[in-house]
């Protein structure tokens, strides 16, 4: 099989189980998606469906209980830990639903900080960040600190932020819960240009059915397993 | 972003959290290096003291012999001296008691007006200039005293003392013509100047001790005067012409650089002294007798000492000379002996008094025996020696020659039996009379002849001397004589009457100084006047100075090595700050924890986005490392002001611990350089520990704000059954271990670098306990919570806040650890105090059953027990008797003065007092021992060692902490003849009234130290139990004041001053203690402020369903007095664990009250501090919080 057939995301029977108290609990038992660059993909589904644990499972910052999770044809699962975070750093973003900026950090510094897993410094990461948040018209307020920016600012420097290291796979989990609709229908769209621009997998977990809406694909997680839409 | 930059943005944004572990690190980081610092002060300060104690005295000679003052001079004009020295001084040092006088004379009575154990100093214009030229030098019969003794006196300028004083005596007290009695002056001297405590002869000592002494100072001419040691000219009733005498020689060293080629001025001094000493210094004189053709070797001391007869022998062998030993002795009657041996004498009976007798070589009476040593002439000559070969039809037995006047006074015959009655030396100074019988071999012809050389005697001042025996200033009581015994006296003096063999005199005569009265030696070719310089010359070379206990020891080289100091102050402190710095490593890796979990999303997030565990691992150690050397460098600056509150204090409120206000900051770089290291490597470890299973937790659950790794209910129960089994496990071992302790199961001896078993097991009971009691709180916080929380009001809320405790158990745990270490601590050296005064009269305790001790400047030989010994001291009166009725025994000990090993003195000791132990102490026993291998310790030191040691007794503290050495352990000991003797510790007393002296038996004491002679250290055992205070009183009031220089005080005040040391140590590490108890409650405190901001969510919604205010308050109060009173129960029942078998013994004298109030203080504290925490948050707006969570 040629690389450019292999696909991107290729998620294969995948399961979560938990223990917990009155025995084991299945949160996902037969999930499988195969995504391929540019592809953007939204996950809706009731509150506590395991739509955040799969994405967290996406991610790698969750372990399956069963099945397989291949990016680009590898299975993150198999790594060593720090070998694991390097993957991570270079091949996923992620965008969450309450942004986690670093207070401490100003915007740009905030965008940059997956840059401080390299071992070496990238000259490039500083002008690629300014042009990332130029592109999501944030170019005036790279010296501002968290604290100072609006909701919807805040999210679109976490999205450059995961952004920085151009990953294959960008994860967002509830990326406009926290926004009113204006605000949300920005990042919606932010989301998806840049997805296109950047040929990046886009899969965002949501309750938003107008965020759905916009994408061209959509499943929903129901007892563990994905149903399109 | 590099990573500085992300650094510098977190240390800035989260400096609050920051902040409070750069203060916990600095306080560990002052505590540490603080306790460095205190011992680098007190090292530097002792050396300091050393430097201003002795001013320009470099090297001393000093000890019991007295020299010629001229030798002194002698010294210092060899060029070598002149090369290397700048001056040399004679000196009188001596023990005295100063007493204050009223003007009349009369002492002035009541406690402190007599001081004993003073050191009397007299000092020449020169000596005193190289003590202190500043202070004005004493003059006539004026004194100088210091500043403590003139308090101690209660004494101004101008005063009246009398100085009691023992009298120096060239001959040993304990031999025949020894006075016994009446061997002191009491010199009555006006006080001239008190010297300031700060000023150098105000400290001036030879022996290292940071204790002010007791001084006085006199000018060395008026004290020569009064001592009888000032040139005396020859008179018509006394020929002989004598030079002043000194027993110290002052010097003092010019600076110069050190370098190996050059010996130590120590050596080159001992090798000058042997270059300027005479015979006469060592007591040794020789004697020409150009009449007979001989010289001889005497010594004013009587008897000839072993170096000096081994001087003698290599000097004659050097010279080519022939050599005569001899022994005389005194018979106090001599008589043909009666049929029954020492029979009553008869009225009328014949008689010789107070006859002189020689021992001599048999071969002297050989008929060819030449000149000058022979030949004697037989009145009857049989043929041949008589004493070797004799004649036939003459009885069997020991034989001896008298000359013919006694054989014409006493109407004998040889064959005939005599009879030979002497004075024996008791070891208290008794002469009970002894009872010889010798057969007459033959009779020698007097006039004209040998047997009439004077020679045979030395001359002994106040007998041979004087014109008659009425004259004879005899320290034994005289019969009368008879007019023959007169007349013989006119006429040949002191010229011996019976002669016997040497090894039959030796037998009878010989003591533990020697065994000859003198050495006649005569040139084997040549005339006796070219010969008597030429033995002289070569005598005097052959003299070992340093043998006879003459030696200069560079006192100010060896105050400056004591000054390393007996205890490692900077060890002490730290080992007593563990616990401190315990509490604040605990609290740093408590304060960083927290700070890390208030960023659990940060660290989530970090890893979210890529950063391995170890980047972001690296990112906050670099954070923790930049915090640490921050908190370092703030934590040095505050080690000065901590060190500088350390030496305040102990110099102020524990002066009782070191006993002296010298005491100064001193900063050695290296200390703060290891402090700051180890506090880093502290600080760091304790970080790591925080962070310890962070990077563990899953990132997801770290972005949702959880810093707790997830917990099954299985793998907490497990856990907490686990935890259940340790505590019982550790209390179980803790429980056992305190019963071997009090059941005396465990061996008080050094386990290893100075810890005794005991100490070791103290740690472990208390660790343990501890460790039992958190295990316990861990099981606890573990357990089943499957039942629900009941009930309503005050104990729902409370049930509520008892269940809030299990929530973050790390956090609960630490803090509880927190408080009862420092419980511990504090409650364990709270419960080590003791007071001996509450200990009555035991045998078997430290006092050994004994009320008082006493300390005697004047030796006393006569026997305090006994009828007779207290007549001769004047304890025989109706009054003294009466007093003297409770005394049940009094023991006198010898004692060789030296460094005081005890806690007292914080220079480290090398040659501490040693006490000679009468028989009838060995016999006696008593005293609780720390560790022995004996039923009958005492007894121990009659025993012989395989290995020629000499087996000693001493006190555990002493031991273990001055001179660091154990039971079974040898320490190097030099006796009065140079020669070095090893001691063995062969048990060990515990808390006894021997702290800071060895105790060896008396018959090993005398051959050591044969000068020291008599009891100069008393124990007083009174009947009655106790006996009653007026008794005591009367006792010890009497011996002082009938006994010169007798200075008694109660064994109870003499512990209470040794334990007022332990005690303010236990004090100032209280206070220690005290601040990790401070650090504990913060610790405690910043927990349940973090537990409440954490929750403010939680008791928002409480206040929304109708909490009030003060039941949420009352929650978290709950929820801090479980775990601060689990925390001060557990350590204090942990404590009282450990000290368990001292709080049974009898002694401890707990401040329970204080302690009580100390904990209740804490407990309330931190009840306030969490009531204040939880305020604040329930305070906050309840919509405003609800809607930010």
């Amino acid at each position: 099989m040629s690389a450019e057939l292999i696909p991107d995301l290729q998620v294969e029977h995948l399961s979560k189980r938990y223990q917990g108290a009155a025995g084991e609990v299945a949160v996902l038992t037969d999930v499988n998606l195969t995504l391929r660059r540019g592809d953007a993909l939204a996950i809706m589904g009731p509150s506590g469906s395991g739509k955040s644990t799969l994405l967290y499972i996406l991610g790698t910052l969750d372990t399956p209980t069963g099945g397989s999770v291949k990016v680009e044809g590898r299975d993150p699962f198999g790594l060593p830990a720090e070998t694991l975070a390097a993957f991570r750093n270079r091949c996923i973003g992620f965008v969450f639903q309450d942004h986690c900026l670093l207070p401490q950090c100003t915007v740009l510094e905030n965008v940059l900080i997956p840059t401080l897993a390299a071992d070496a410094a990238d000259p490039n990461a500083e002008p690629r960040a300014r042009e990332l948040l130029r592109r999501v018209g944030l170019a005036e307020r790279i010296a501002h600190f968290p604290s100072e920016l609006s909701g919807g600012e805040r999210q679109r420097v976490s999205i450059c932020r995961a952004l920085i290291n151009q990953p294959r796979l960008l994860l967002a989990d509830e990326p406009t819960g926290n926004l009113d609709r204006t605000t949300a229908h920005t990042i919606g769209t932010l989301l998806l240009e840049v997805c296109r621009e950047l040929e990046t997998v886009l899969i965002t977990v949501t309750h938003s059915p107008e965020l759905a809406a916009r994408f061209p694909r959509r499943v929903e997680l129901v007892e563990g397993r994905l149903e399109n839409r | 972003m590099s990573p500085g930059a992300y650094l510098r943005r977190t240390l800035v944004h989260h400096w609050r959290t920051n902040l409070a572990v750069l203060l916990g690190v600095a306080a560990g980081t002052a505590v540490l290096t603080g306790a460095l610092l205190v011992g680098d002060s007190v090292r530097g300060s002792l050396r300091q003291m050393t430097l201003d104690r002795l001013g320009q005295v470099d090297h001393v000679l000093s000890g019991p012999r007295f020299v010629r003052e001229q030798l002194a001079a002698d010294i210092e004009a060899l060029p070598r001296f002149q090369e290397r020295f700048n001056t040399l001084a004679p000196a009188i040092i001596l023990s005295a008691t100063v007493q204050k006088t009223a003007p009349g004379g009369e002492a002035v009575g009541g406690a402190g007006a007599r001081a004993g154990g003073v050191q009397l100093y007299g000092l020449t214009e020169t000596g005193w200039g190289l003590i202190d030229p500043s202070q004005p030098a004493p003059t006539g019969d004026q004194l100088t005293l210091n500043d403590r003794l003139a308090r101690q006196l209660g004494v101004a300028v101008g005063d009246q003392v009398t100085v009691q004083i023992e009298l120096p005596s060239d001959i040993p007290r304990d031999t025949l013509l020894g006075k016994k009695d009446g061997n002191f002056v009491e010199w009555q001297a006006q006080v001239g100047t008190i010297l300031p405590a700060a000023s150098g002869p105000g400290r001036f000592g030879l022996v290292p001790n940071q204790q002010l002494p007791l001084n006085a100072f006199a000018a060395l001419a008026p004290l020569q005067e009064q001592l009888g040691l000032a040139a005396r000219e020859p008179s018509r009733r006394d020929p002989t012409r004598r030079e002043a005498r000194v027993n110290a020689l002052l010097v003092s060293e010019k600076a110069a650089p050190r370098s190996p080629d050059i010996p130590e001025a120590g050596t080159d001094l001992n090798r000058l002294l042997g270059q300027a000493l005479q015979p006469a210094d060592l007591n040794l004189r020789v004697v020409s007798q150009p009449k007979q053709g001989y010289l001889a070797v005497e010594s004013e001391r009587m008897i000839l000492d072993r170096q000096a007869v081994q001087a003698v022998e290599r000097a004659a062998r050097e010279t080519e000379a022939e050599l005569s030993p001899v022994l005389v002795y005194i018979a106090n009657r001599l008589r043909r002996a009666p049929a029954q041996a020492d029979a009553p004498e008869e009225p009328g009976e014949k008689l010789s008094r107070y006859s002189v007798v020689a021992g001599v070589e048999p071969r002297l009476f050989n008929p060819d025996q030449p000149a000058p040593f022979g030949p004697y002439v037989l009145a009857e000559n049989p043929g041949g020696n008589p004493l070797q070969q004799p004649p036939a039809g003459q009885p069997e037995g020991r034989g001896v020659l008298i000359n013919d006047w006694l054989a014409q006074d006493l109407q004998v015959q040889p064959g005939d039996q005599l009879e030979l009655t002497w004075h024996k030396v008791g070891s208290h100074g008794e002469l009970p009379e002894e009872v010889a019988t010798f057969v007459v071999r033959g009779i020698l012809k007097l006039d004209g002849t040998q047997a009439a050389d004077r020679g045979l005697v030395p001359e002994v001042p106040g007998i041979t001397n004087v014109q008659s025996f009425e004259e004879w200033d005899a320290p034994f009581p005289m019969k009368k004589v008879t007019p023959r015994d007169d007349d013989y006296w006119k006429k040949y003096r002191a010229t011996p009457k019976v002669f016997l063999p040497l090894t039959f005199a030796q037998e009878l005569w010989r003591n533990r100084y020697g065994e000859l009265t003198s050495l006649r030696v005569a040139p084997k070719a040549g005339s006796l006047a070219e010969f008597v310089p030429r033995f002289t010359d070569r005598f005097r070379l052959e003299l070992k100075p340093a043998e006879q206990g003459l030696a200069f020891r560079s006192v100010k080289e060896e105050g400056l090595q004591a000054a390393a100091g007996t205890t490692d102050f900077g060890g002490l402190f730290l080992g007593f700050s563990l616990f401190l710095i315990l509490s604040a490593a605990i609290l740093i890796g408590l304060l960083f924890r927290l700070g890390i979990d208030r960023r659990a999303k940060e660290t989530g997030l970090l890893l979210a986005t890529g950063l391995g565990p170890r980047q972001v691992r690296r990112l906050l150690l670099w954070e923790g490392g930049v915090v640490t050397a921050l908190g370092v460098l703030l934590g040095l600056l505050l080690a000065v002001a901590y060190a500088r509150l350390m030496v305040h204090g102990l110099k102020t409120w524990w002066v009782g611990a070191i006993g002296t206000q010298f005491l100064d900051l001193h900063i050695r770089p290296l200390s703060p350089v290891l402090g700051g290291l180890i506090s880093a490597a502290v600080g760091l470890l304790s970080i790591v520990w925080g962070l310890r299973g962070l990077l563990r937790i899953a990132p997801r659950r770290l972005l949702s704000g959880i810093s707790t790794p997830v917990e099954s209910a299985a793998g907490k129960r497990a856990r907490g059954q686990g935890a259940r089994r340790w505590a019982l496990g550790t209390a179980l071992l803790a429980g056992l271990l305190t019963a071997a302790t009090v059941l005396r199961l465990v061996p008080n001896r050094e386990a290893f670098s100075g810890f005794n078993w005991p100490t070791i097991l103290f740690f472990l009971v208390g660790l343990l306990t501890l460790a039992a009691g958190l295990c316990a709180l861990g099981a606890w916080l573990d357990g089943d919570r499957g039942a629900a929380v009941r009930g309503h009001g005050a104990r729902g809320i409370a049930r509520l806040g008892v269940r809030n405790a299990s929530r973050n158990r790390t956090r609960s745990l630490l803090s509880t650890a927190l408080i009862a270490t420092a419980t511990f601590l504090i409650v364990a050296i709270a419960a080590g105090h003791r007071n001996p005064a509450v200990e009555i009269p035991d045998r078997n305790s430290g006092n050994g059953g004994f009320t008082l001790v006493a300390e005697s400047s004047v030796p006393v030989l006569r026997d305090l027990n006994s009828a007779g010994g207290r007549s001769q001291l004047g304890l025989d009166d109706a009054e003294a008797q009466a007093i003297l009725e409770p005394v049940r025994q009094i023991v006198p000990f010898r004692v060789n003065p030296g460094e005081n090993a005890s806690c007292l003195n914080i220079y480290k000791t090398s040659q501490p007092t040693i006490l000679g132990a009468p028989p009838e102490m060995l016999e006696r026993g008593g005293f609780r021992f720390a560790d022995t291998g004996a039923a009958e310790p005492w007894k121990l030191l009659a025993q012989v060692e395989p290995d020629g040691s000499i087996p000693v007794l001493g006190d555990l503290n002493t031991l273990q902490y001055s001179l660091h050495i154990g039971l079974g352990a040898t320490l190097p000991i030099r006796g009065e003849d140079g020669t070095e003797h090893s001691l063995k510790v062969v048990g060990m007393f515990d808390s006894s009234v021997f702290q800071g002296v060895l105790v060896m038996h008396q018959d090993r004491f005398q051959h050591l130290f044969p000068s020291r002679v008599g009891g100069q250290y008393f124990l007083v055992d009174l009947a009655g139990t106790p006996p009653t205070t007026q008794q005591v009183d009367q006792v010890s009031r009497l011996l002082e004041s009938r006994l010169p220089g007798f200075d008694a005080e109660r064994v109870a005040d003499r512990l209470t001053s040794f334990l007022a040391v332990q005690n303010t140590y236990l004090s100032t590490f209280q206070a220690l203690g005290g601040l990790g108890l401070l650090l504990g409650t913060v610790g405690l405190a910043t927990v349940m402020l973090r537990n409440v901001l954490e929750r403010r969510g939680e008791l928002a919604l409480l206040k929304a369903v109708g909490f009030r205010q003060r039941g949420l308050v009352w929650m978290v109060l709950v929820e801090t007095a479980l775990l601060l009173g689990w925390g001060l129960v557990c350590g204090t029942v942990a404590a009282l664990l450990a000290m368990g078998p001292h709080l049974l013994s009898r002694g401890a004298d707990v401040p329970w009250l204080s302690v009580a109030g100390l904990l209740v203080g804490v407990f309330a504290v931190g009840l306030v501090a969490a009531g204040f925490a939880a305020r604040a948050a329930v305070r906050t707006p309840t919509l405003a919080t609800l809607r930010s969570e």
